[in-house]
């Protein structure tokens, strides 16, 4: 079963009135509860692909679908549900509200949709990730590790379907990479939900059910993981 | 030394928060520009044209008849031609038409040959002054015509006389002085005022006795001469020292203004400290760049320093120009106030003094931001850091000088610097009171259990880092209060005398009946009604330190050198209590006895047992204050300052005063039936007398409403300064909200009721600092009964919130449209 299909599509970006081609003629399924690693050199398109799929950004051309739902043209208020429930995305710089402390940048998106063990959750998800005790802490009394393990939390608070991830350890020393990497694929596994991964790191790579590459724009090789 | 490329492009891509900067400073500039300028013109204009003003060269005033010894020796300088003199009669009296019993108060001038030496007065038929009004003519202010229904060639009856209208008067030199003119002009010839009967003992009368001198070179040494002649009822002035009436009071006017525009200029300061903040803090980056690279936090401060003076002149300059604009804007609505012949203009004055100010201003509320850049450090390029400032003594030394310098400019505007720093000390009293409790509310805000989401998120807005928060209440808190207390003690006066007015408040007052006419009087009054004796007099000293008259008529209020209403009697009023003392008048005491009203103690400190001497007629009475009363209640009764035992005033010269209150349809008949019978004794209807003081009153309301509205435009500008700055932050919050599923009437209602906390705490600080201030007012000052005005007062605080909304929605709107994806790409690459 496919949870999201992405149909011949394209992206452009208009810089200072010249128009810049980032993604041509992609297309791709993923496959309910893989983990997919979006890979390529800085510039390929990793990130926007990753934005298009998640609904953050609306193609140029195409069709984008999520659980079988066009999402392509929808409405920001109509994406709204889809982000607060069906996805989870972490950010390789964090993005984390800086006037709310850990759990309530946690609880938050259950707070959307009028979660009332939102706060329960967020304690779980904290004393999970061993941050606990960091609960009451604003994002600038965070280290980078701290605050990323937060960002995964927060994604994961309404165990949505699919969890996108963007260079999630892009920020951290390598010792905190590889624990987020860890935890990132065990909360995944914990929840049972499908995981999509951009990164130009071929040791992340590693660890993907399968991989696509992105070259220029294209999409330029997939393969399945085999070790 | 100074990077110019540097320094160039700072300074044009200052944005809009430059924008905000120079409205601040032209904001600051405005009043003081167009304030300075007016009450310089016309300080200027009443001194230039004094002598037209006052019509003559030697001005001899006095309450009673001029003493026969100035008389005799204004009478030989004038036989040995060194002066012409006239005299002049002001007072008002009842006039009516000859064939018609309509009558009404008017304001008599008896005018001898000769007057005006100087100035011109413009008849209606545009023919000279002093040919027409000749001997059994009157001439008359339009008004009074229109008033009777009278013409030209009409008779009227005045005192005993009958007189005929021959013309009207369109302008009199003196015309700012009879703006609170309780009834219309009328001009007599003195050949006709033995034949008025109206000069009785007693009677309120000014007399005045101008004189034109032969030689200026002479004016200083006759009015000397006169001086020395003069007694001491009588004021012997030239036209260059005789302080008008009306310049005291634009002097006063035009103070309180002055001090609204220091309000102002504060708040506006608060505005430019903002900006500078937020243009700094945009700008970090690049200061944190430069320090990488060697340049030291001096040389930097340095160059924001000239940025900020930049922006201050291109302000200043701007200030200017709409202080011409507000400028012609108060002269249009004071018109009828000023000198006439005043065209608005800036003066040089005004122009350098608001520029001193604007810049001392400048420097001073841009101290605290530039403080920001000595410690920030280089590593902020690399990471997000706060900028922790240090406060050494260094920084406390450098605030309070600054402070000192700011004070000195404001004691230097306002030119008194008693008041002037009761004025400063009061306002950062209030500041200092504002910032306690916004911080007071913020504490607790931002403990706040607050289950609901939305209300959370706009809650924890309110905190979100570069939010100048504290900045905006305070600022619009204190801006706010000002307009609320106004606004709440105009009510309250309005409901104390206007509104609640006691059907039983006595609204027909007769003034100056002769002892002689009593027993008539009351039997044509047909009403029972409480006569009051008044015997005219001065004080002229207090425990025999005598009253200087010069330094008293200095005093902003009420003064001890002016004629008092002495009364007798051994009762009190039905509006008096006894507040020190046991009876009015006590049996153990030798000598002359007085009961004192407590308002003469807000003049001077008395008590019982000090001595006051008067002087009554020339004769002098001295007493002991044995009681001193109060009024339970302010209201339009009569009252009187000094009451004496009845044995002790009953022989010297009175009139006597009552006051009824009769049905508005029945006072003209009764008026006229009392003008028939006593042509000397003056009618006041007190409803249509507040109706001209409160006409005059509203237009001085409005003007300083006017003004408060500046300090409204400083909180808004503060307001716009943080939603500016805050907009990155605002935008980031947005993404990430859309980011996490939140629909964008989540993020509108966020933002929108973030504003509305921000605009309910200034509102609710505002109100019940205002309240308190006004129920001070109310019942410490005016002494009249205090309501708060539940309703008002709930519409104040709404609409102080929806000002703030209305004001950063248009940022909040823009946010929304914010595509989360570029958004967090910029955020990445960064």
């Amino acid at each position: 079963m496919h949870i999201i299909e992405a149909k011949q599509i394209h992206k452009n970006y208009a810089i200072e009135n010249r128009e810049m081609r980032i993604l041509s003629d992609v297309s791709l399924n993923v496959i309910e509860g893989e983990t997919l690693v979006i890979t390529g050199s800085s510039g390929s398109g990793k990130t926007t692909l990753l934005s298009l799929l998640a609904g953050l950004d609306k193609p140029t051309g195409g069709h984008i679908f999520m659980q079988g739902q066009d999402i392509t043209h929808m409405h920001e208020d109509e994406l709204a549900p889809l982000r607060n429930q069906t996805i989870g995305f972490v950010f390789q710089s964090f993005h984390l509200v800086p006037s709310l402390t850990a759990i309530e940048n946690i609880t938050f998106p259950a707070e959307i949709c009028k979660d009332r063990r939102a706060g329960q959750k967020a304690q779980t998800l904290l004393e999970r990730v061993g941050l606990l005790g960091r609960k009451a802490n604003y994002p600038h009394q965070l280290s980078g590790g701290e605050k990323q393990r937060v960002a995964i939390c927060r994604a994961l608070i309404n165990a949505p379907r699919i969890l996108f991830a963007d260079e999630p350890t892009g920020n951290l020393d390598s010792e905190n990479g590889q624990t987020i990497l860890r935890l990132l694929l065990d909360l995944k596994t914990e929840h049972q939900a499908t995981l999509i991964l951009a990164t130009h790191s071929n040791k992340i790579a590693a660890m993907a059910d399968r991989i696509i590459m992105l070259k220029d724009g294209r999409l330029f090789e997939e393969r399945q993981h085999v070790g | 030394m100074w990077a110019k490329p540097f320094f160039l492009k700072q300074m044009t891509r200052g944005g809009q928060q430059a924008i905000v900067f120079i409205l601040c400073v032209t904001l600051s500039i405005v009043t003081i520009s167009a304030l300075e300028s007016l009450t310089h013109q016309v300080n200027t204009a009443l001194t230039e044209d004094a002598r037209a003003l006052h019509a003559a060269d030697i001005i001899v005033r006095s309450r009673l008849s001029i003493s026969n010894n100035l008389a005799n020796q204004i009478k030989s300088l004038e036989n040995a031609a060194m002066i012409k003199s006239a005299r002049v009669y002001e007072f008002y009296s009842m006039a009516r038409a000859v064939d018609r019993p309509d009558s009404l108060l008017a304001k008599l001038k008896v005018v001898e040959k000769g007057y005006p030496f100087y100035g011109h007065i413009e008849l209606a038929s545009g023919r000279p002054f002093q040919q027409v009004l000749a001997p059994g003519n009157i001439i008359v202010a339009p008004l009074l015509l229109e008033r009777l229904g009278l013409g030209i060639g009409d008779r009227m009856k005045i005192g005993n006389s009958h007189l005929t209208i021959v013309d009207t008067v369109i302008k009199e030199p003196d015309r700012p002085l009879n703006f609170f003119a309780l009834g219309p002009r009328i001009f007599i010839s003195a050949d006709d005022l033995d034949a008025l009967d109206l000069l009785k003992k007693g009677s309120r009368i000014r007399y005045l006795w101008l004189i034109k001198v032969a030689d200026d070179s002479q004016l200083e040494a006759l009015t000397s001469r006169l001086k020395k002649t003069a007694g001491l009822e009588e004021r012997v002035n030239t036209y260059r020292t005789a302080n008008s009436r009306i310049k005291r009071f634009l002097n006063n006017f035009f103070f309180f203004l002055a001090l609204v525009g220091m309000l102002i200029l504060l708040l506006a300061g608060f505005g430019i400290q903002s900006a500078m903040g937020a243009l700094l803090r945009d700008n970090q980056k690049t200061i944190a760049i430069m320090k990488a690279i060697g340049a030291k936090s001096d040389f930097i401060i340095r160059q924001y320093l000239l940025i900020a003076f930049i922006y201050a002149t291109v302000g200043i300059i701007i200030g200017h120009l709409l202080g011409l604009l507000l400028h012609n804007l108060l002269f249009s609505a004071l018109a009828p106030l000023l000198p006439e012949a005043l065209a608005p203009t800036l003066t040089a004055t005004a122009i350098i003094k608001a520029l001193v100010i604007g810049f001392v201003a400048v420097a001073v509320f841009t101290f605290l931001p530039l403080q920001r850049v000595k410690f920030l450090k280089p590593t902020v390029i690399f990471r997000k850091e706060r900028v922790k400032v240090k406060k050494n003594i260094g920084y406390f030394c450098g605030l309070v000088m600054i402070l000192l310098v700011f004070v000195a400019s404001v004691l230097w505007h306002i030119n008194d610097y008693r008041t002037g720093i009761y004025f400063v000390l009061g306002i950062l009293a209030m500041v200092l009171l504002i910032a306690v409790f916004t911080q007071f509310v913020l504490w607790i805000l931002n403990r706040l259990p607050v289950r609901s989401l939305l209300l959370r998120q706009a809650l924890k807005g309110l905190f979100r880092p570069g939010n100048a928060t504290r900045a905006i209440i305070i600022s619009l808190t204190a801006s706010v209060t000002v307009i609320f207390a106004i606004y709440l003690v105009e009510r309250n006066l309005d409901a104390s005398f206007v509104e609640s007015y006691p059907s039983d408040t006595p609204n027909l007052f007769f003034l100056d009946i002769q002892p002689s006419q009593l027993a008539d009087f009351k039997k044509t009054l047909g009403k029972p009604a409480e006569f009051y004796p008044i015997v005219r007099a001065r004080v002229i000293a207090v425990n025999d330190e005598k009253i200087d008259r010069q330094q008293e008529r200095q005093r902003r209020g009420d003064n001890l050198a002016r004629v008092f209403n002495l009364t007798y009697r051994h009762h009190l009023l039905a509006d008096e209590r006894i507040r020190e003392g046991q009876n009015l008048f006590q049996n153990d005491v030798n000598g002359v006895q007085v009961s004192l009203l407590d308002t003469v103690q807000e003049i001077r400190s008395m008590r019982i047992g000090d001595r006051i001497t008067f002087r009554i007629q020339g004769i002098p009475l001295e007493a002991t204050i044995t009681s001193i009363r109060t009024r339970t209640k302010e209201s339009l009764r009569p009252f009187f300052y000094f009451v004496f035992p009845q044995e002790v005033l009953e022989t010297a010269p009175q009139t006597i005063f009552t006051a009824i209150n009769i049905s508005k349809t029945a006072v003209a008949d009764l008026q006229n039936r009392i003008v028939t019978r006593f042509p000397n004794i003056s009618v006041v209807d007190i409803t249509e007398a507040l109706a001209v003081v409160a006409g005059v009153m509203q237009k001085l309301s409005k003007t300083v409403r006017f003004f408060t509205v500046f300090s409204i435009a400083a909180g808004v500008l503060i307001i716009i300064s943080s939603v500016l700055a805050t907009r990155i932050a605002r935008i980031r919050e947005a993404v990430y909200y859309k980011v996490l599923g939140a629909r964008r009437s989540f993020i509108l209602k966020v933002f929108t009721l973030e504003n509305m906390f921000l605009g309910l705490i200034s509102g609710a600080l505002a109100l019940a600092i205002a309240q308190v201030g006004s129920w001070l007012i109310c019942k410490m000052v005016l002494n009249i009964d205090y309501q708060p005005f539940a309703g008002a007062s709930l519409l104040m605080i709404i609409a102080t919130m929806l000002l703030v909304v209305m004001v950063s929605l248009p940022s909040s709107l823009s946010i929304l449209n914010q595509k989360p994806v570029s958004f967090l790409r910029e955020q990445t690459q960064e």
